[in-house]
């Protein structure tokens, strides 16, 4: 996980802010560094993980996890993480075979028009289940939904509308009756465009999303175009907050990514510049 | 005018708050909640958006008049636990809905958020379940919150057509400002506009912080009808105080127009040929 991150949100792995939705987009760029930050933050914060992959495989995260010191296979293994390897589960569905049945969860491949709600159905019996009382299983905080990344059910043939409805059950499920949290990652492609509302793509996707969440992370290039030193900015956009009476509060941040992490910083305070 | 609006709404009003994702309407939405409690009415929310405690949050006037029916858990019936489902949004299942609850007096009625039903129900139904509940008597007023950038411009240009009231949010230009744009129909058809910077406090209430036109920023200033010279007031509505000329004038006006001198006119001095005018400038302050 990425320390300076964890400063920003004001979050560490011992206290962090539970019921929330957090929303990573990316324009132009590739906000997956995140996943892996939130990936490793709530496994060492002993939380249940869901992890929907749907865009890369499991070793492939497993590997990135292990530079940041967690081990997904163990993970995996004591039933802290349940992981959706959407592109081997996929594969059973588009080549069935007589041995191999495929996870219902992505029975939508078959007919994207039923929609997401077999897919809802394997994160909520991911989350709502516990081995709490028996002997030997050890019990994790509150469970935590991530999914990586929504865009690509998209080019599935999935409705944006149905993406939105899966969303909404997630939230309401694991945040409002878990009090556990949600991290999406949705990609948009292209410049953002003035639109009225009917192209439902990935902008009318990133806007629904946006209306449902309580904290997003929009991750773009450099407007100055292309920096060794400095890979683009990151904006921080609080939507909710509860007590204090503040309404929404943005902040701006530029970032580096390393072998190891990612580095965060006020704009044009780089080392690399200063 | 969003005071106005706050403090009460006619009978048979549909104010639409029209949000973005640059700027929530929840909170406004809340705010109007609030205000209702405070009068004692009667509050009836159909809640798609968000959960009832995340709705109840905050909320400081006593909420045993505020019925929460739930469409946030469960709105299209996949886990059959379901209070309300967004297909039964039609004007016969709202009416029974709101009579399981007895009250002395018609209920207001939120729905947070249109742009959910939208979504699952045509609009030409929603507008029509909108008009049904205007007219019906069934509620004294609805109070409906959309996401404008989530429907295309007909749908929510439709939608917004029925509404005596829209507020259309958006962020200001600093702190916990926000700008609100205003268009209210009253009954007898006239159209009033307003732009307005306010702010909304932890316990929901709002401060309009000032007032904005189109020539730029003022600061907030009195109620003041502007008056004719004998003191009466030029016109009584509000609106056509903000134009600049009164397309109706009473009798005692006329009267005074008539008195009134021009900036230049000729002036026949008593006595005098008519071929000795003089030119006379007055300047009036």
């Amino acid at each position: 996980m990425f320390t300076e991150l964890n400063s920003i949100l004001n979050a560490t792995p011992d206290s962090f802010t539970q019921g929330e939705f957090i929303l990573v987009s990316d324009r132009q760029s590739d906000a997956s560094f995140l996943i892996h930050h939130f990936l490793s933050f709530y496994l060492r914060a002993r939380c249940k993980v869901c992890f929907l992959g749907l865009v890369q495989s499991f070793s492939h995260y497993s590997a990135i996890s292990q530079r940041l010191g967690v081990s997904l296979t163990q993970a995996r293994e004591k039933g802290q993480l349940i992981f959706l390897e959407g592109l081997k589960e996929s594969l059973s569905i588009l080549i069935p075979q007589e041995t191999t049945t495929g996870s219902q969860a992505m029975d939508f491949l078959r007919d994207p028009t039923v929609g997401l709600q077999r897919l809802y159905e394997f994160v909520r019996s991911s989350v709502s289940s516990d081995g709490g009382g028996e002997e030997g299983v050890e019990e994790w905080g509150p469970p935590v939904l991530l999914v990586d990344d929504v865009s690509v059910l998209l080019s599935l043939g999935v409705s944006a509308g149905a993406v939105l409805d899966f969303s909404h059950y997630c939230r309401a499920t694991v945040c409002s009756q878990l009090q556990g949290n949600i991290v999406m990652l949705v990609r948009c492609h292209g410049e953002e465009a003035e639109d009225d509302g009917s192209d439902e793509g990935s902008e009318w996707l990133l806007k629904g999303l946006t209306h449902q969440c309580s904290l997003t992370l929009h991750v773009q290039g450099l407007p100055t175009g292309y920096c060794r030193d400095i890979h683009g900015q990151v904006e921080v956009c609080w939507r909710r907050r509860r007590g204090d009476g503040q309404h929404t509060q943005k902040k701006l941040f530029q970032y580096k990514v390393h072998d190891k992490g990612a580095s965060f910083f006020a704009p044009g305070t780089s080392s690399a510049v200063l | 005018m969003l005071s106005e609006l706050l403090q009460g709404t006619d009978t048979g009003a549909v104010l639409i708050i029209q949000d973005s994702c640059s700027y929530s309407g929840q909170h406004l939405l809340k705010s109007f909640i609030s205000a209702a409690l405070n009068k004692e009415e009667a509050v009836h929310v159909l809640g798609f958006d968000v959960s009832e405690e995340e709705l109840k949050d905050g909320l400081t006037a006593s909420t045993q008049r505020l019925h929460f029916h739930s469409a946030y858990t469960d709105p299209l019936g996949w886990t059959n636990r379901t209070a309300f489902t967004v297909h039964q949004f039609c004007v016969e299942e709202l009416t029974h809905l709101l009579k399981q609850t007895s009250h002395p007096k018609p209920v207001t009625l939120v729905i947070d958020s249109l742009s959910w039903i939208l979504r699952h129900v045509s609009p030409p139904a929603v507008c029509k379940t909108l008009q049904q509940l205007k007219k019906g008597g069934a509620v004294r007023a609805v109070i409906g919150l959309l996401h404008a950038d989530m429907h295309q411009r007909g749908t929510v240009g439709s939608v917004c057509h029925l509404a005596t009231s829209v507020i259309t949010v958006a962020p200001g230009t600093k702190g916990d400002e926000a700008v609100a744009k205003i268009t209210k129909r009253s009954k007898s058809g006239k159209v009033m506009q307003d732009e307005e910077i306010f702010s909304i406090k932890g316990d929901f209430s709002v401060t309009v912080v000032s007032k904005t036109s189109h020539a730029g920023h003022r600061q907030t200033e009195p109620e003041e009808h502007q008056t004719d010279p004998t003191g009466k007031p030029l016109c009584s509505s509000r609106v056509q105080v903000q134009v600049e000329f009164c397309m109706s004038l009473m009798p005692t006006m006329t009267t005074t127009r008539r008195t009134l001198m021009m900036i230049l006119m000729f002036r026949f001095k008593a006595g005098k040929s008519a071929e000795d005018p003089r030119f006379i400038c007055f300047f009036r302050h």
